[in-house]
């Protein structure tokens, strides 16, 4: 397999694609793109409230910065060092290469966890043929080099924005969980979900996947085969490890908001920090335009129903948790997808780098998804509208001949490709499943 | 693109079965929709609209023009005085900048005088769609060696809080002026010395006169920089930049006059509400004194139609001139125009007896001088080059456009040049007067328009038909081939269900696309390494442009067979019609971007490129059609494949127009170096769209 035997040189040619493009950072001026940075993740927002920070001015003075002060405490003396006629965020974006890299890496570990389970399962279901026709692309080395050659990470990577910390965190909660090391899945989640709020919807994927194990056909088709043999594989939900995982995220919120406070003393303290950075993803206060759909429609809604279109907008993604998790409680790897994809659509500061996640975790499911439909449809749209929209922003901003529908008009057509993909792909995984209960059936 | 519908026998919802009728007879709606999309862009003429001035409080002509005789008398002895100058040969250049700022001086302007370098305008990559005016990193060997200093003026207006300008803008040569240019500084004065007298001005007047010496763009471009990138003394730039006057200064420190003061500070004047570059020509006589407007800025950008507008009625309805707007000398004597515009002309008359209601209207002389008017319009903004120093103001979302007056009489004429000075004078002063009503910046009417006369115009509503009508096919056709070759999928694998082979085409189902993808993607890296060459040719010294050009294609087809050779193990296993599939869905997505960034290349680039993406198919496959078809459809295709190789194609415009002996290899280098100075988007999409579709298409024609 091509994937394989290439896998490390190209790895290692996306490792230094970036390096090469990281002198020319700030001729591509990636960081004031509203695509790659959000007033969430923006690398010029961090340093500026590092400086605030400097002159003893609580970083969340004005609203310049709304991210993490942990964040700050690791990243915001590197935006300080320069070096001369090289690009202001030097060590921040070789920092950003190498966090890239571990992405990467923990994604094929996921891959390769997956891949194992599946090979077992369907050892246990029909042990000849199965496997033969399943056998399919290694999508462990697919996902991890979608993820390292997809543009939108690279253009993350280079964009001196946060978002490959996030992502990070997001994967490590999943790889954590995959291979049960509770406490690195209870730290990742617990990070996650502190830096960008709506990762801790992934609290459902990572328990299931604590208590049931990695994605395996639906656990009817077990009962069938085996409803005599030892059930070492039949799924029992297993309470140890979600007990430990709760205690775990009780003791790793404590120690970041402790570590908080402690970098926060002497300014207003946690709960400040929890309205500027919760509050401030929650309440939609910043509407400069960006590749979502809210920043259009809280500058359109009158201020009295703004609440209420709050909560609508936010109950949006909570509205869709709970029966995606009953429908595909048997596969929290790509539950985990989908949720990532939805809030990637629906959350309030979305940027390239949710896409680069959630594309790149489809590709752990390459095997499942191959009759996928639409995709290439789905793939140059996705290329027609990162196309578009910068085009879109000049027209507006900077020519002055088109006005905000026109960007707008993207950004729509962006979260619809985002719905497209995640139905057709619940709908392949779903069928899917289908055909192994029928293959089954027919032996 | 509407792909893989479901079989139109299972009853289905309407738009689904709608869009697969559609694709069923993609052929049949293909050609329908080309010929249609022809018929509409050669009826654009015909579907003009005449202009109005949107903007209510524009108000143009409403007042009694203040500029009199007077004025002209001031014009005329400001003429001479500078007319004299020219016989200093040495620092006649200072003189005049200075005589200029000491009259600004005398009216009671603020006058500064504004020193610029001459940079020549070079290749860089990272310059296309940079969102902001990138201040060059400046080699200081070669960055002082040439500078020119433009006068500027202020006047601050009574009624205005100094948050707002209009800039009038007379280019002049500071080294050889001659008798136009001196009646332009002249004409600019007299208007220039009148605002600032009256009472109703609300935004600030700023004159620039600048020295055009190394061409008009740049100093004017170098100045709206200046003014919109404030340089601070702690900057290095701009260290250099002083140290470079300081340098110039010295030998010519003992004649100049000119305070230190008045050099380091530049004063501004608030945002630009409009810019008025304003020229006295003298290059052909007609009956009546005329103004030509020019106004296509930078990759097909057009300011406000308002302003045109508003210049058109002053000129036509209150001075009398005659105005007009670029044209094609050669299509108005093109007897196939005469011939279609006579025919149009019999149908709508046949129309008109048919139903009297119908007022049609198409004279056969409008038709043929509408098309003129907008092939040149359409072509200077297909080539993405700005017609003048108007140019440099729509780069900073400022309306301007370039009014060249030219006077019946010869420019020696007394009692001519003053009744055309007193024509131009109150026409500036009008229209000054109008924009200076402005509550906001231009936006009521429109910015996406092609001019078929100075007072008709096609909005982007009615000219983009002609180009949807074009590019519909594209996703269609895509959509056709896609689903087809699905289907005959799905067929084998039912007829025979062992996988036989050995090719590691595993990704089955809808994702066998992928391959053709990868060489479609290689191709279009092919193509971006190519845009890129031009960059580190030119930095060879001495070469001409044969040998550039030759140098750029070899390399080229070098690095085209190197890429092909390492990756030729990776990009097989396609089926033709799945890489026609993806390579119209890339055509399309290209086209429709070009479109938005600038209309009339895409609407030229799709009369080459979509024939060309709709017809071609491997020569060696046999088609079930009867002999003559096929045959011709071949012939096409090997015609179209030929035609629309960029630098073909060029050379077969060039010969048509002027002889095909004028033909040189050189040519395209040049052509493209034109292009990319002034970072015309037409480039880019020459390079990295059309390229790569040519290719593409040579490639599936030698398919087998």
């Amino acid at each position: 397999m091509a994937g394989t035997r290439w896998y490390w040189p190209l790895v290692w040619a996306a490792l230094a694609f970036r390096l090469f493009l990281v002198p020319f950072a700030d001729n591509l001026n990636l960081g004031s793109r509203p695509e790659v940075a959000t007033p969430l993740t923006s690398l010029r927002r961090l340093a500026e409230g590092y400086w605030l920070k400097q002159s003893s001015l609580s970083p969340y003075t004005g609203s310049m910065y709304h991210g993490s002060p942990l964040l700050l405490i690791i990243l915001g003396p590197l935006t300080v060092k320069r070096i001369e006629s090289q690009p202001a965020h030097l060590y921040c974006s070789l920092i950003f290469v190498l966090v890239d890299f571990f992405t990467a890496m923990l994604i094929r570990a996921i891959g390769e966890k997956l891949m194992l389970t599946n090979c077992n399962n369907l050892k246990l279901l029909k042990p000849s043929k199965l496997v033969e026709s399943f056998g399919g692309v290694d999508a462990a080395d697919i996902a991890s080099l979608i993820y390292l050659w997809n543009p939108f990470t690279v253009v993350t990577c280079l964009g001196s924005c946060t978002s490959p910390i996030d992502n990070l965190m997001v994967v490590l909660a999943i790889y954590g969980a995959c291979s049960r090391i509770v406490p690195l899945a209870a730290f990742g989640w617990v990070m996650a979900t502190h830096f960008s709020l709506y990762p801790g919807i992934l609290v459902i994927p990572v328990l299931l996947l604590l208590g049931y194990g990695p994605d395996a056909p639906p656990p009817k088709l077990f009962p069938q085969k085996h409803s005599n043999g030892d059930g070492s594989l039949v799924h029992v939900f297993s309470w140890g490890p979600i007990l430990q995982f709760s205690l775990w995220v009780v003791i790793w919120s404590c120690y970041v908001l402790l570590l908080s406070s402690i970098s926060l003393k002497g300014f207003d303290g946690l709960y400040d920090m929890l309205k500027k950075t919760l509050g401030f993803i929650l309440t939609v206060e910043d509407l400069s335009p960006n590749i979502g759909v809210l920043w259009y429609f809280f500058a359109e809604v009158f201020e009295f129903f703004r609440g209420f279109f709050l909560i609508v907008f936010h109950v949006n993604i909570l509205f869709m948790v709970c029966p995606l998790a009953i429908r595909l409680m048997h596969r929290p790897c790509f539950l985990a997808f989908v949720y990532i994809t939805i809030s990637a659509t629906l959350k309030s500061y979305p940027s390239v780098g949710d896409a680069a996640l959630y594309l790149s975790l489809l590709g752990l499911f390459a095997n499942e998804l191959a009759e996928m439909k639409f995709s290439f449809f789905l793939f140059c749209g996705y290329i027609g509208v990162s196309l578009l929209s910068p085009v879109m922003h000049n027209l507006w901003i900077w020519r002055g001949t088109g006005n905000a529908n026109f960007y707008f008009a993207t950004g729509l057509a962006y979260a619809c490709l985002q719905t497209v993909l995640v139905v057709e792909s619940v709908s392949t995984m779903l069928n899917h499943d289908r055909k192994l209960k029928k293959e089954l059936k027919k032996t | 693109m509407e792909e893989q519908k479901p079989p139109a026998a299972r009853k289905s919802r309407l738009i689904v079965r709608l869009g697969s009728f559609l694709v069923s007879h993609s052929a049949f709606v293909s050609v329908i929709c080309c010929v249609a999309g022809c018929i509409a862009l050669l009826l654009l003429p015909v579907l003009a609209k005449n202009t109005y001035v949107s903007e209510n409080a524009l108000m143009p002509g409403s007042a009694n023009p203040m500029f009199s005789n007077q004025d002209v008398l001031e014009a005329n002895r400001f003429v001479k005085d500078i007319y004299e100058k020219r016989i200093l040969k040495d620092g006649s250049g200072m003189e005049i900048a200075r005589l200029i700022g000491k009259h600004m001086e005398d009216v009671g302007a603020e006058v500064y005088y504004h020193k610029f370098k001459y940079r020549n305008l070079r290749f860089h990559p990272l310059c296309f769609f940079s969102s902001t005016p990138r201040t060059a990193v400046l080699q200081n060997s070669s960055a002082c060696t040439l500078n020119g200093v433009s006068p500027v003026g202020i006047i601050r207006a009574p009624r205005g809080d100094g948050k707002e300008s209009v800039v009038l803008v007379t280019p002049y040569n500071s080294e050889n002026i001659k008798l136009n240019e001196a009646l332009s500084l002249g004409l600019a004065y007299s208007v220039f010395s009148l605002l600032s007298r009256v009472v109703w001005l609300a935004k600030d007047i700023v004159w620039l006169a600048a020295d055009s010496r190394y061409g008009e763009y740049t100093s004017v471009a170098s100045w709206l920089k200046d003014y919109h990138n404030p340089t601070f003394s702690s900057d290095s730039g701009k260290i250099g930049i002083e140290m470079c006057f300081e340098k110039t200064e010295n030998h010519v420190e003992d004649e100049s006059s000119f305070d230190g003061a008045a050099y380091d500070d530049f004063k501004r004047a608030g945002t630009m509400a409009a810019a008025l570059v304003v020229k006295v020509t003298d290059k052909e006589r007609s009956e009546r004194d005329r103004v030509d407007i020019y106004a296509e800025a930078s990759n097909g950008q057009m300011p406000n139609l308002d302003l045109i507008n508003i210049v058109h009625y002053l000129a036509v309805h209150r001075q009398g001139l005659h105005v007009r707007v670029g044209t094609f000398g050669f299509l108005l004597n093109s007897a196939l125009l005469k011939h279609v515009g006579k025919t149009l002309q019999r149908l709508t008359r046949l129309a008109e007896s048919l139903n009297p209601g119908w007022k049609l209207g198409v004279n056969s002389a409008d038709f043929v001088e509408g098309t003129a008017t907008l092939a040149s319009s359409m072509y200077y903004q297909a080539l993405g080059v700005p017609t003048g120093p108007h140019g440099a103001f729509r780069d900073f979302q400022i309306d301007a456009i370039t009014m060249e007056l030219s006077p019946r009489t010869s420019l020696t004429n007394d009692n001519g040049i003053s009744s055309f000075l007193l024509r131009g004078g109150r026409l500036i002063e009008g229209v000054i007067r109008s924009v200076n009503n402005l509550l906001e910046k231009f936006h009521q009417s429109f910015f996406l328009y092609f001019l078929t006369a100075p007072n008709k115009f096609v909005s982007v509503g009615v000219y983009m038909i002609a180009f949807a009508l074009l590019v519909a096919p594209l996703p269609m056709v895509a959509a056709a081939l896609f689903s087809s070759t699905a289907n005959a999928r799905s067929l084998t694998a039912v007829s025979n269900s062992k996988p036989t082979n050995s090719k590691p085409v595993t990704r089955s189902g809808s994702w066998n696309w992928l391959h053709s993808a990868k060489l479609v993607f290689l191709v279009h890296l092919w193509a971006l390494i190519v845009s890129l060459l031009p960059y580190f040719i030119s930095q060879v010294p001495r070469t001409n442009s044969t040998t550039n050009m030759l140098s750029w294609s070899l390399s080229s087809l070098l690095i085209l067979y190197l890429l092909t050779r390492l990756t030729k193990s990776y990009v097989e296993g396609y089926q033709w019609e799945v890489l026609k599939s993806v390579m119209i869905a890339a055509a399309s997505i290209g086209l429709s971007l070009m479109s938005i960034i600038n209309f009339s290349t895409a609407q030229v680039g799709s009369i080459l490129l979509v024939p060309m993406c709709l017809m071609v198919r491997p020569l060696k496959q046999p088609i079930q059609v009867p002999f003559f078809p096929a045959a011709l459809l071949k012939i096409l295709n090997i015609l179209l494949a030929v035609v629309a190789f960029p630098p073909a194609s060029l050379a077969i415009l060039k010969g048509c127009l002027r002889g095909f002996e004028s033909i040189n290899i050189g040519d395209f280098w040049e052509w493209s170096e034109f292009l990319w100075v002034w970072n015309s988007a037409t480039y880019l999409f020459v390079a990295l769209v059309h390229l790569p579709c040519w290719y593409l298409c040579v490639h599936i024609l030698l398919h087998n």
